[in-house]
């Protein structure tokens, strides 16, 4: 399931053996066993936490297994409005996460600050963070954060570097 | 019509016949909003009226439900009415004894912008003390702990108070990043 082989020893081998390269099974790996970072700071952590349950159940995607330490984790999901003293904060959590790393930008205020143009508000964490996902919506519903996780998993596949990545590059 | 006198003599709330009573120096208005009762208390016995507020035994507000205060520069109706003192400093009581609510509201001017602490009453008003001084730069007098509570330790200027702009004087762009405001 999702791993392309790139040769099969049949006949030779009994189909016992198959050949690909390193990286294609390292992204296989790497893409079924995202672990979220979750920085929930408003209304879009409750449509998360409604993911991750047992009705939308992120674990169909090897997702469902969330840290709250980002030592541990390789999905950090933004959702929720970040202010200015938080934004620090979540720059400190972005930078302890290990590489690979990606990041989610989930809902209107992540992205843009949706609603609240106001002093205290960032209008949008890209100016701080490489987010490779946007997800719009005030708040997105669920299957929107699948489908971005999803998309997360594309990337991982085609064998894209994260944003992260690429900014260092 | 005997009916609608007693209901009359009723509606006079205990609160107010106390104050006026005990306090009646320090009362500038009063008022009731939505069956609450409002009360416009002079800054200078602000303290010593909330102190009996709390302690009368049949009134009895212990509970300090919040504290937050109004700007009213740009409204001239309200700024008339109290000898042009900028802000208004809002006190919201509860008591569990009479299960009713008071207003008591002070008029603060912005030439002096200090109020008497009343951390000394309600060990609560410690963090709504610090709200209000951080969105409005009320000084409250005595408070153990006078702190930005929402808005970054570094940051400049009072964001509730009406003359702040909307989207900030660039705060979003230049915030501090490295300090640790946590």
């Amino acid at each position: 399931m999702g791993l392309d082989f790139v040769g099969r020893g049949v006949g030779e081998t009994d189909g016992n053996i198959i050949t690909t390269s390193i990286e294609k099974v390292v992204n296989w790996g790497r893409k079924n066993s995202l672990w979220p970072m979750p920085f929930g700071t408003a209304c879009c952590a409750i449509e998360m936490m409604a993911t991750l349950a047992s009705k939308y159940d992120l674990s169909r995607f090897g997702s469902e297994a969330i840290r709250f330490s980002p030592r541990q984790s390789d999905l950090l999901i933004v959702s929720g409005r970040i202010s200015i003293k938080m934004m620090p904060v979540l720059k400190r959590i972005y930078d302890q996460m290990p590489d690979p790393k990606w990041v989610i930008s989930m809902g209107a205020c992540a992205s843009c600050g949706g609603v609240f143009d106001t002093y205290t508000l960032i209008q949008g964490v890209d100016q701080f963070l490489p987010v490779d996902v946007y997800i719009p919506g005030c708040p997105p519903r669920p299957e929107d954060l699948i489908d971005a996780v999803m998309q997360v998993q594309q990337k991982i596949t085609s064998g894209a570097s994260p944003k992260g990545v690429e900014a260092v590059v | 019509m005997n009916e609608e006198k007693e209901v009359e003599e009723q509606s006079k709330p205990l609160v107010l016949e106390k104050l006026e009573e005990h306090h009646a120096d320090a009362l500038l208005a009063q008022d009731e909003m939505r069956g609450t009762v409002v009360v416009v208390v002079r800054k200078e016995q602000a303290y010593a009226v909330l102190e009996y507020l709390k302690t009368d035994a049949e009134l009895a507000y212990t509970f300090l439900v919040d504290v937050t205060a109004v700007d009213n520069s740009q409204m001239e109706s309200e700024l008339m009415q109290f000898d042009y003192a900028r802000f208004m400093v809002v006190y919201q009581l509860y008591s569990y004894q009479g299960q009713c609510r008071l207003r008591v509201k002070v008029p603060v001017h912005e030439s002096d912008l200090s109020i008497p602490s009343v951390t000394a009453l309600w060990k609560g008003a410690n963090w709504l003390e610090r709200e209000t001084y951080d969105m409005f730069g009320i000084n409250f007098e005595g408070h153990p702990d006078l702190r930005r509570i929402l808005m970054p330790d570094d940051f400049e200027g009072h964001p509730l108070r009406k003359d702040y702009p909307l989207r900030g004087r660039g705060e979003r762009e230049r915030f501090n990043f490295d300090k640790q405001n946590v």
